[in-house]
């Protein structure tokens, strides 16, 4: 079904150039768009439309200029420091494992900037970082960790966050308003959603660093 | 394709019915037998002699004086509810050797557990309806689960991830019933009567998700579905209907309950799960 072509819904609002690969679906729920984004995809909008994602022990950091409401969503994860970082980040000297979470943060800033906001107006809300697998270890105390020292050198606002705990989430955050929904999801859900985010980062990590390739 | 039944004949000689079950529903069946000779079946399996005790003696049942031994548990508890309580405490055993990459053991458990126990909660607000036995309904309600995790991997994680994808707004059991044209109900249900276990725990079992679909234990199976949403709610701790899958309003209309039931109900659960998990789940 194309959106918006059976006249139940209103028409997809345009998607801000090189976000126009995001899937968008109507949520009949809250009767908006929502872009859902996957690990290491990051989206901005300007249009009363909503973004949404899944959270194990990834972030996402949900920023907008509180004035004008553009904003948007990243979700990442940052690699466990255990020395398992591949060989092509180590000779190009990119081994601190804070590079990915550091590019998710600045494409998503900057692309808010570009998109008109100002770095005075934003504000931010933070979400995820789950301890979903109870073996493991804690990595999203790290992620959480970074997200914060983050937005405190670039001093942007934490205006909310539900982070930690032993759930995934599933957010939903509306870039216009600044609202942002959040529902916790089953255990049922942890496997799945730790073996898609384990993927996503052994992926970033095996991929080379030369070229203007998208990291993340 | 296979279908629910096949699948539970797969399992055959993998997963069987807890022997200690089977010995106690023997000697209940037998006009002869005495309930000191349920009490020595009992003995017979010490994992599950001192798990009872443990049982016995916890908030669960809030017996005036120490349940010390068997035969006292026996005679308190009663032999059809000590029947139950073997079923419940043994199957997670039984289970055991059924691996999956998709849901921690322990995790299944705890839900199937905060489900027994709000099945629990609700038959004695309900009346009519015999605890035990419900509580043992709610700890198989998903049993169905672990064969299809365990024997059609890829098509559960293809479910999953329907439903993820979905907002959850399309169920579990839904996104199943379209990847595999069978959910775990059903496998569950075709596992209870592989089992010959009572119709009560099979219709329970098989229509928790479908109420309507009940015939002979309407009520019971209405309890097990609010149960099982109930349990959800505990587990990632709201009392908003909004987070959990919808409640059938015929379930409402079968127990004559109330959602003022809602929030005495979680509660409660949630403080009895802390102190009875490990004896059901046989983690140390």
């Amino acid at each position: 079904m194309t959106p918006g072509s059976d006249g139940r819904h209103p028409p997809l609002p345009p998607a801000l150039p090189s976000f126009e690969h995001v899937r968008r679906t109507w949520n009949e729920s809250l009767g908006v768009y929502s872009a859902r984004i996957l690990p290491g995809e990051y989206y901005v909008t300007k249009s009363e439309e909503a973004v949404a994602t899944t959270l194990g022990s990834c972030i996402a950091a949900c920023i907008r200029d509180s004035v004008s409401g553009v904003g948007g969503m990243n979700h990442f994860m940052l690699p466990a420091t255990d020395g398992n970082t591949s060989e092509s980040w180590k000779a190009a000297g990119l081994g601190a494992s804070t590079r990915y979470g550091n590019f998710a943060m600045e494409h998503l800033i900057n692309s808010i900037l570009r998109t008109g906001g100002r770095r005075e107006n934003l504000e931010a809300k933070i979400f995820g970082g789950g301890r979903i697998i109870a073996k493991m270890t804690d990595v999203g105390a790290r992620n959480i960790q970074f997200v914060r020292d983050y937005l405190r050198a670039e001093r942007v606002r934490v205006v909310a966050e539900d982070v930690g705990d032993i759930h995934p989430r599933m957010v939903v955050y509306f870039p216009a308003t600044g609202d942002a929904k959040v529902k916790r999801l089953r255990s049922l859900h942890n496997n799945l959603i730790a073996i898609k985010e384990s993927s996503y980062i052994n992926k970033v990590i095996d991929k080379p660093v030369s070229g203007d390739i998208e990291l993340f | 394709m296979s279908t629910a039944n096949e699948l539970v004949k797969d399992i055959h000689g993998l997963v069987t019915l807890p022997n200690v079950y089977i010995q106690i529903g023997r000697l209940i069946d037998d006009p002869k037998s005495s309930s000191a000779d349920i009490a020595k079946a009992v003995g017979q399996d010490p994992s599950f002699t001192i798990r009872l005790l443990q049982v016995a003696n916890s908030a669960l049942y809030r017996f005036p004086s120490e349940v010390d031994a068997v035969p006292k548990a026996v005679s308190i508890i009663g032999t059809a509810q000590i029947r139950n309580l073997a079923l419940s405490m043994s199957v997670a055993s039984s289970f055991e050797g059924l691996l999956n990459e998709l849901v921690s053991m322990e995790n299944f458990w705890k839900h199937s557990l905060l489900c027994a126990l709000s099945a629990r909660h609700l038959a004695k607000l309900v009346g009519r309806c015999d605890p035990d036995a419900m509580f043992t309904a709610g700890v198989l309600h998903d049993i169905g689960e672990l064969i299809i995790f365990n024997r059609l991997p890829e098509q559960a994680q293809q479910a999953l991830l329907i439903a993820l994808d979905s907002d959850e707004e399309i169920p579990v059991y839904q996104a199943e019933q379209q990847v595999m044209g069978f959910h775990h109900a059903d496998v569950g249900g075709a596992l209870a009567r592989e089992w010959h276990l009572p119709a009560l725990l099979e219709e329970c079992i098989a229509y928790h998700h479908n109420v309507a679909g009940s015939q002979r234990h309407r009520r019971e199976t209405a309890l097990v579905h609010l149960a099982n949403i109930f349990a959800l709610m505990a587990e990632v701790d709201t009392l908003d209907p909004l987070d959990v899958p919808s409640i059938d309003p015929l379930a409402w209309e079968l127990t004559g309950l109330e959602d003022d039931c809602v929030e005495p109900c979680v509660r409660e659960v949630q403080t009895e799960i802390v102190a009875i998990e490990r004896l059901f789940t046989g983690q140390k």
